[in-house]
């Protein structure tokens, strides 16, 4: 019996490593999922919204949904070089955009798949490779870099998280003090161009910079039947019409990752197409109070996105004083 | 016993015991289309990342174990897939059959008189009233959704009498109303919900797995069942409703089974992988220029070809393998298109070569 008790704690104890390392978490969907304590090969299912807070608390991607088998981004921009800078290693794909290759997937070995409120019908089959966990990234449901901290959380990084943080509050600050006005109570609008204008919604690290520096969002009516909560980046369709009377403080102009030019001639072209003529009759452009940004820095709900923005600011501020 | 002799009209036909006669041209196109089903199927096992097939899957059913990525490529991902893509081209295909005699239309299929809109329909509004709804309730949705569609249709069209022209112009009138709808919900989702809704529209065996062909099996079963029941019935309605009256058929009885077989079918078809559009029309054409049949026979053939064209459209998607997405409804239209052009070209052929 002895001997019995004594194989039992010793199997007990050769496997309390693995039941230590494992930890039951709740994701934003409310579903029970068990991960590792410290996360090594994850994967996520979006990499501008996903990946990009993870990679900025430090850790490597093993795959990304979107990515080429040899890494290479199949979209226009690759976020990692434009938010995180080159050099970092890329994470490998597992499949096209719009079908994935579960054998690719579980080749790459992943101990966790992060994915968003978006994959939720998919869940039950990624969860065939490893533990998914569902994390919300619609503009309705998170704000500015709360994807970054909810993640740290996550894996276990909230003290890098923290540092992160603490040394980007500084430089709202440093930034504040560097003003000529105070930003408080004035407003800003942010709007993407694609074929049509786009209101940027609240979970990127350019409202999290706008807003911690003091300015507030431009309220816009919805247009009858459009959804102003819907949607993972943008908020609501706006129509030409409506633009055109628009006068915030500061008109944020971001154009498409698709168009020729993420600048601000680039920019321009692009406005001049939806809304011939509103750089003659616009107010924020007739009195200088537009701020031309990449959307590839600034859109991800990352604090590296976040100090993104604070440099386009900085630069806006020295280019027109 | 089973005995050979002629038909009326000369074909070899074999005879069994009970009365039941079957073509052999019929028999021979069956036993070379089950043939390429299984030779399809086998192939199937093979594509993909990781190095297994056939071998490993008799090595498995001998009982031997396979390492856990080749175990997990073939009965988690491949064998799915391949059973489910066989059985929802074959439920497709069947209830196109099924429509096409009672319409006395080439064209008819459960896309073209509603059923499909009519369960995708349901199955949307579901999902924005309840979007973490269960997939048993999503299965009743779009039953209710085809269910619904059919029941319009039989009282819009009217007494037993109509004509099937009028059951397919009623049924596109119906399918024309409820896209409309489904553009508008699209639309006017939001943006997660609309994703959702326009990759399952595209059609995909993403979602292929056990559970769900636990649940179509039994399905599968049943729609053997209803070649053997309504089969016979299908020769009287390819003469139209009123030669059908005449010659015995309770069509006041039957119609309905028959648009009923085919919602059930469709429906669950549409739940499994998105609408397949076009294949209730592909496959009974394709199978009829092979092997032309009436009755059981087509319904059977039918079948198949439906089975087989979903097969090679999910091996194309696998088989190119690139970065090149390839959503199942388009490998469908790739696979089947041309063969159906190739087949229509042929019998036009063969027509002008007779006269």
């Amino acid at each position: 019996m002895r001997f019995l008790v004594s194989c039992a704690i010793a199997a007990l104890l050769a496997t309390s490593p693995v039941l230590a390392a494992e930890r039951t978490v709740t994701d934003d969907t409310g579903r029970k999922v068990t991960i590792p304590e410290q996360p090594e090969h994850i994967v996520v299912m979006h990499e501008p919204l996903l990946g990009i807070p993870l990679m900025d608390l430090g850790l490597d991607l093993t795959g990304s949904f979107g990515r080429a088998d040899d890494g290479s981004f199949v979209i226009a921009v690759d976020f990692i070089d434009t938010v995180l800078g080159e050099g970092k290693t890329k994470p490998k794909g597992f499949g096209p955009v719009g079908q994935l290759d579960l054998e690719k997937l579980r080749a790459l070995e992943p101990d966790l798949i992060v994915a968003s409120e978006l994959d939720a019908g998919k869940a039950d089959q990624l969860a065939t490779v490893a533990p998914v966990y569902l994390q919300n990234v619609g503009s309705s449901k998170v704000y500015g870099f709360d994807v970054e901290e909810d993640l740290a959380a996550l894996v276990g990084r909230e003290d890098v998280f923290a540092a992160r943080k603490a040394a980007y509050e500084k430089r709202v600050e440093d930034l504040r003090a560097k003003l000529p006005f105070d930003p408080a109570g004035r407003t800003y609008l942010p709007v993407f161009l694609t074929d049509q204008l786009n209101v940027v919604g609240d979970s990127s690290g350019m409202v999290q910079a706008l807003e911690d520096l003091g300015y507030s969002r431009l309220e816009v009516g919805a247009p009858s039947g459009a959804s102003p909560a819907g949607g993972s980046m943008m908020l609501m369709p706006l129509s030409a019409e409506e633009f055109g009377k628009l006068d915030p403080d500061v008109l944020v102009l971001l154009n498409s990752y698709m168009a020729g030019g993420r600048d601000e001639a680039g920019t321009r072209a692009s406005l001049s197409k939806i809304v011939p003529g509103w750089d003659q009759f616009m107010k924020p452009a007739k009195e200088n109070r537009i701020l031309f940004v990449d959307p590839a820095k600034v859109i991800t709900p990352s604090v590296a996105s976040a100090e993104h923005m604070l440099d386009a600011i900085a630069g806006w501020n020295e280019t027109t004083q | 016993m089973i005995r050979g002799g002629r038909a009326i009209d000369g074909k070899r036909v074999l005879r069994l015991a009970g009365g039941l006669q079957m073509r052999t041209g019929n028999l021979l196109a069956g036993a070379c289309l089950v043939a390429a089903a299984l030779a399809l199927a086998a192939l199937a096992t093979g594509l993909g990342l990781t190095d297994t097939g056939l071998a490993d899957l008799f090595r498995t059913l001998a009982g031997e174990s396979l390492p856990g990525a080749e175990n997990y490529a073939l009965w988690t991902v491949r064998l799915p897939r391949i059973l489910l893509g066989f059985m929802v081209g074959w439920a497709v295909a069947l209830a196109g059959a099924m429509l096409q005699s009672v319409a006395r239309n080439p064209l008819a299929d459960p896309g073209l008189f509603g059923f499909s809109q009519g369960s995708m329909t349901m199955i949307m509004l579901l999902l924005v009233f309840l979007p973490a709804a269960p997939k048993s309730l999503v299965v009743l949705a779009a039953l209710a959704g085809g269910l619904t569609v059919a029941g319009l249709l039989l009282w819009l069209v009217g007494s037993e009498r109509s004509s099937g022209l009028s059951i397919v112009l009623m049924g596109i009138a119906i399918e024309t109303v409820l896209s409309s709808f489904g553009s508008l919900l699209i639309l006017y989702l939001p943006t997660e919900t609309s994703i959702a809704l326009s990759e399952w529209l595209a059609g995909s065996l993403f979602q292929a797995n056990w559970t769900v062909i636990a649940a179509f099996a039994p399905l599968f079963v049943l729609s053997l069942a209803a070649i053997f029941v309504l089969g016979p019935a299908m020769a009287t309605y390819d003469l139209g409703s009123e030669m059908a009256m005449a010659l015995g058929e309770p069509v006041g009885r039957s119609r309905p089974l028959i648009l009923l077989t085919a919602v059930v079918l469709s429906s669950a078809a549409v739940t499994a992988v998105g609408p397949l559009v076009f294949l209730g029309v592909l496959a009974p054409h394709i199978a009829g220029f092979l092997s032309p049949a009436v009755a059981r026979a087509r319904l059977f053939l039918s079948a198949l070809m439906g089975g087989i064209l979903v097969l090679l459209a999910d091996a194309l998607t696998r088989g190119l393998g690139g970065s090149l997405p390839m959503p199942l409804g388009l490998s469908l239209t790739m696979v089947g298109v041309p063969l159906f052009i190739i087949a229509l070209r042929l019998q036009a052929l063969r027509k002008l070569q007779s006269h």
